[in-house]
């Protein structure tokens, strides 16, 4: 858990940004396939609506043609005194019957020839209960059940007008219907007013729709409509002679508002609807587009989709790529310096990966140079500095020191004791020579353990030998290198502070190697003190001492300076029993100049 | 990376709009809807055949079809139905055109226009000279359905004629029907002036328009429009033709004629009891028998002859039809079809009859128990032998290529002649017309 949400951690901008762009890439090729879908839709709606508005100006002149020829028959039947007579004489002799029923057939033949090209049958009934037909193809009806007919009642109700009227038409062996539509007129003798009888111009739905067949499929209907709401011809045939009241009254509303088309809802579809009138039959000619068709036909949603997919999916898996190289090495990057510990500046990040962290691993590379080169800078400055202290402090050699020495060889020589006056002045001559003379930074333990003797030469010479020093060097130490002066202090601290109340005692130096570094002990048991919080010693400020300038206390700071942390003085004292003064140091055998801060690039 | 994240969703969107443009196109506008019209395109067991009548000649053909496909299963009969004028349009149109597009493998054609056909198109046609044996046919099909001795359809239907009467209205006015038999037209007359005295029902419907009962009479005699060859019009000095003129005046005259002025109207005559009797081919069986309430009420009767012409007979032939295979692909299979069932198959002959009340002319079906069944419409007459009899003595004439144009002519000039014009210079003037028209 705590692994991935590292991961998550160090992977955290990539799943961000790549998220981000995932949903930004979706988001946009979403919005502007809609966009570019809803636009080409309406765009198609509106040129459909047009081209198909034409389509409804073609099928009505086609259909006003149609009237024009049914028209003229019409008048030419009402106009022929042949008809009149056949339907409104009595009875007679075979010879004229028979020369009647040839003069009708050959005035009918002559005006169905102008309407034979639109396959209209003729029929025409007479009050006297004649029946004469050109052709009962269309309609086969008897010509008793023709009298019966609703649509002779239609027509002998409104004698002055042409009607067009739609019939089930009549069942055949199969059971099959084929609906017709017949214009219908009475005739009527115009100076009476008294109706003679009725034609039928009969046409086959099938016939009518030729005027707009050609203009549907699939889902571009046509359907006529009379004005009482029936489907009175479709290319669908399933609706031909059904109800349609919902379809009439859109029809009425696109014919009163003039608009070019509407959106309606028929047979559970929704339709792009033109409608216009046809005044002569009192229809309503009505096109019905299936919207899910029509931009079915346009927009292929199933392959945009696939498209779209394709094109966001190539682009994620490009984004996918570029993004991960790109923070792929920041991240490593990243990774890389946040490992670097502290004070480890030794770690160098590896230069890879795209311009940019190349770029910025150069330039942490280059800064840890540069902070290399400055901490080394400062290390040397201040070691230089320290030195020049150091070198001050040593030439600042105690007047009060020297004075009180040759004040006790000018005792001795005095008494005459001139052995030990001699000696004294040569222990003081060797201190001084290696404390003013040796300039080098370190100076072996022997050499140490020389000026010590000397300086505790002199002090027993001044003071008595009431305080004794004993030296305790691991032969393998002799050679090691130890800064100069670095144990004097602590002998002197011991022989002016240790034994105040005791009056004698011992004081032992210890030089030996442990685990590597070198350990100086030097211990007394003398006074000891009571160690407060700080574990100092106390602060040497007498004219007793060496130096003026080196003290005790400044001995740590010195070595930790030099050597680093785990170097260092540790002190441990007791009242009454004594003090222990431990000092560590890394354990070296040659002399050098610079010790820890050494450049390792 | 924001530049190349940038190009990434630019192009993107390029496309995604590209593509959203780009279905535009085939958009608007309307699909033609292609109409199935006549379909040749018949594989080699598929056959197509035009033919009118569904009740008589698609019944027959679906019968034929039953039984070929015993013997050959892969066999299908495409049948389209067309009423006759469109059928003859249609031929006239694709063959006047030099073209089979479009045309079926068999087509029914009748008998008086068959040899219009064939002598126009006689390349359009395949030969069927082989294929059945032609002397097993009542002679009289065999003019109509050959060229030069060649024979190029198979003889169907026969049109023998029958006068239908009504033996309760002739009861009434006193005869039998033993006394109707081998009449003579003027004896028609007679009867139809006593019977509509009786009855008060004339004794025919006749439309003024279709001089059908004029070519019943001719062939009575062996006559016809055209003369022996079929070339031209044979009407001034036909003496059979002007005979008859003259008795359909005088049936005009007796006043026992109702008009009708189509098909329907016709039916509806005699259906309706209106008339007494019907002259006319045997293939209006069906239609009498139609109205059921009148079985037991009818008789058929040989039809009458000329009475003053020699060789006449009391046989004569109206309408009839015959096969053709045209010269399209898939011939062979229909050649073999119609040689093996309407060809060769008494038994299918038999089934016809009882079936349909078709009569063939194929005769060595014409002995079979089917056609000594007795008919309770007709009290117990046993018509199909009368009619397959009375086949056999009908007159061998030639049709000629002309007929209806002929009768075209002679319906007008039959009006002059009623309305008082001489009958030599009706016949003459008929004459001029009808060459004028057959140049």
């Amino acid at each position: 858990m705590k692994r991935y949400f590292e991961k998550f951690k160090y992977h955290g901008l990539f799943l961000k940004m790549f998220i981000i762009l995932v949903v930004s890439i979706i988001a946009v090729s979403v919005s502007v396939s809609w966009t570019t879908i809803r636009i080409s839709e309406r765009l198609f709606i509106n040129t459909f609506s047009i081209t198909n508005g034409k389509v409804i100006g073609q099928i009505k002149s086609g259909f006003e043609s149609l009237n024009t020829a049914i028209v003229t028959a019409v008048n030419n039947i009402q106009q022929s005194g042949t008809v009149k007579q056949f339907l409104t004489e009595g009875g007679g002799s075979s010879l004229a019957l028979s020369k009647t029923y040839y003069n009708m057939n050959k005035q009918m033949k002559q005006i169905a020839y102008n309407v034979d090209a639109f396959e209209i049958d003729i029929s025409v009934t007479g009050a006297n209960g004649r029946v004469y037909a050109t052709n009962r193809a269309n309609w086969p009806i008897a010509d008793e059940a023709l009298k019966r007919e609703p649509m002779t009642a239609a027509a002998k109700a409104q004698p002055r007008r042409l009607l067009y009227q739609y019939s089930d038409g009549l069942e055949n062996e199969n059971g099959e219907r084929e609906p017709i539509i017949a214009a219908t007129k009475a005739l009527m003798e115009r100076s009476s007013g008294k109706i003679y009888g009725v034609m039928y111009l009969v046409m086959k739905e099938s016939q009518f729709k030729r005027y707009y067949e050609s203009y549907t499929s699939e889902g571009n209907h046509v359907v006529v409509l009379s004005n009482d709401g029936v489907i009175v011809s479709s290319d669908r045939e399933e609706l031909i002679g059904q109800r349609a009241p919902d379809l009439l009254a859109h029809a009425l509303d696109i014919e009163k508002r003039e608009i070019d088309y509407k959106d309606a809802r028929f047979m559970d579809k929704d339709n792009i609807m033109l409608a216009d009138y046809l005044s002569f039959y009192d229809m309503h000619v009505v096109n019905l587009i299936d919207k899910q068709w029509a931009l079915g036909q346009l927009i292929d949603t199933k392959s945009i989709v696939l498209i779209c997919i394709a094109i966001v999916g190539v682009a994620l898996i490009i984004v996918f790529l570029i993004f991960r190289r790109l923070t792929r090495s920041l991240t490593r990057l990243v990774k890389q310096i946040s490992n670097i510990s502290k004070y480890d500046f030794h770690h160098y990040v590896a230069v890879s990966g795209s311009f940019e962290t190349r770029q910025l691993a150069h330039a942490f590379n280059f800064m840890l140079d540069e902070l290399h080169v400055y901490v080394e800078e400062l290390v040397k400055t201040q070691k230089k500095q320290r030195n020049a202290e150091l070198a001050a402090l040593q030439r600042q050699i105690n007047p009060h020191f020297l004075y009180n020495t040759l004040a006790s060889i000018k005792i001795m020589v005095q008494r005459g004791s001139r052995e030990k006056a001699a000696d004294t002045i040569n222990a003081l001559i060797s201190l001084l020579q290696n404390a003013i003379g040796n300039v080098s930074e370190t100076v072996s333990i022997e050499q140490e353990l020389d000026n010590l003797k000397s300086y505790v030469f002199i002090n027993q010479v001044r003071y008595g030998e009431r305080i004794k020093v004993n030296y305790f060097v691991a032969p393998d130490c002799m050679e090691a290198q130890v800064p100069k002066l670095i144990i004097q202090p602590f002998i002197e601290n011991a022989f002016f502070h240790a034994f105040n109340a005791k009056q004698e005692g011992y004081i032992y130096v210890l030089v030996a190697q442990e685990g590597g570094d070198l350990v100086c002990e030097i211990a007394d048991n003398g006074d000891g003190m009571e160690l407060g919080d700080g574990s100092k010693l106390p602060k040497a400020s007498s004219s007793r001492q060496l130096f003026t300038g080196i003290g005790v206390s400044n001995v740590n700071d010195r070595l930790k300076l030099l050597y680093g942390e785990s170097y260092g003085i540790a002190i441990t004292s007791e009242p009454e029993q004594g003090t222990q003064v431990r000092i560590r140091l890394p354990f070296q055998r040659e002399p050098e100049d610079n010790t820890s801060f050494q450049q390792s690039s | 990376m924001k530049k190349k994240l940038a190009t990434v969703l630019l192009s993107g969107m390029l496309l995604l709009s590209a593509c959203a443009s780009n279905s535009n196109n085939d958009a608007g506008g309307t699909n033609e809807e292609a109409s199935g019209g006549g379909n040749a395109k018949a594989g080699a067991s598929e056959v197509t055949v035009w033919a009118w009548d569904p009740n008589f000649n698609i019944k027959a053909l679906n019968i034929a079809a039953d039984l070929y496909k015993k013997d050959h299963p892969d066999f299908k009969l495409n049948i389209v139905e067309n009423a006759q004028e469109d059928v003859v349009q249609k031929l006239n149109t694709s063959l006047g055109a030099g073209t089979t597009k479009g045309l079926p493998n068999i087509v029914l054609i009748e008998d008086y226009r068959s040899q219009s056909f064939l002598q126009a198109f006689p390349d359009m046609f395949h030969e069927l000279t082989g294929t059945f044996k032609a002397e097993d046919f009542a002679q009289y099909k065999i003019g109509p359905t050959s060229v030069d001795g060649k024979n190029y359809g198979l003889p169907f239907d026969s049109g023998v004629t029958g006068l239908f009467v009504r033996t309760d209205y002739l009861e009434q006015a006193g005869y039998k029907v033993a006394d109707l038999q081998n009449l003579t037209w003027d004896d028609f007359i007679e009867i139809g002036k006593k019977v509509k005295e009786a009855t008060g029902k004339p004794m025919i419907s006749l439309d003024p328009n279709d001089l059908g009962i004029i070519r019943i009479m001719i062939q009575t005699a062996g006559s016809w429009y055209m003369d022996k060859d079929g070339k031209a019009p044979y009407l001034v000095g036909n003496e059979a033709l002007k005979e008859a003129f003259d008795v359909y005046k005088r049936i005009m005259e007796a006043d026992i004629v109702k008009p009708h002025s189509d098909w329907s109207q016709f039916l509806a005559n005699f259906n309706s009891g209106e008339v007494a009797s019907v002259p006319t081919g045997n293939w209006i069986n069906a239609s009498i028998k139609a109205e059921a309430s009148q079985s037991g009420k009818w008789a058929v009767v040989p039809i009458p002859k000329l009475a003053s012409q020699p060789d006449t007979v009391n046989a004569s032939n109206l309408g009839g039809s015959s096969w053709y295979v045209l010269n399209v692909d898939g011939k062979e299979t229909a050649a073999d079809f119609l040689a093996s069932t309407f060809g060769a198959n008494v038994d299918f002959y038999q089934q016809l009859v009882t079936d349909i009340g078709a009569i063939g002319t194929y005769s060595p079906a014409s002995s079979g128990a089917a056609y000594e069944a007795a008919d309770p419409f007709y009290g117990n007459q046993k018509t199909i032998a009368d009619f397959a009899k009375w086949t056999d003595s009908i007159p061998r004439v030639n049709y000629g290529s002309s007929t209806y144009a002929i009768e075209d002519v002679l319906v007008v000039e039959m009006q002059n002649f009623l309305s008082g014009k001489a009958i030599d210079d009706v016949l003459k003037d008929a004459q001029q017309q009808a060459e004028a028209q057959m140049q």
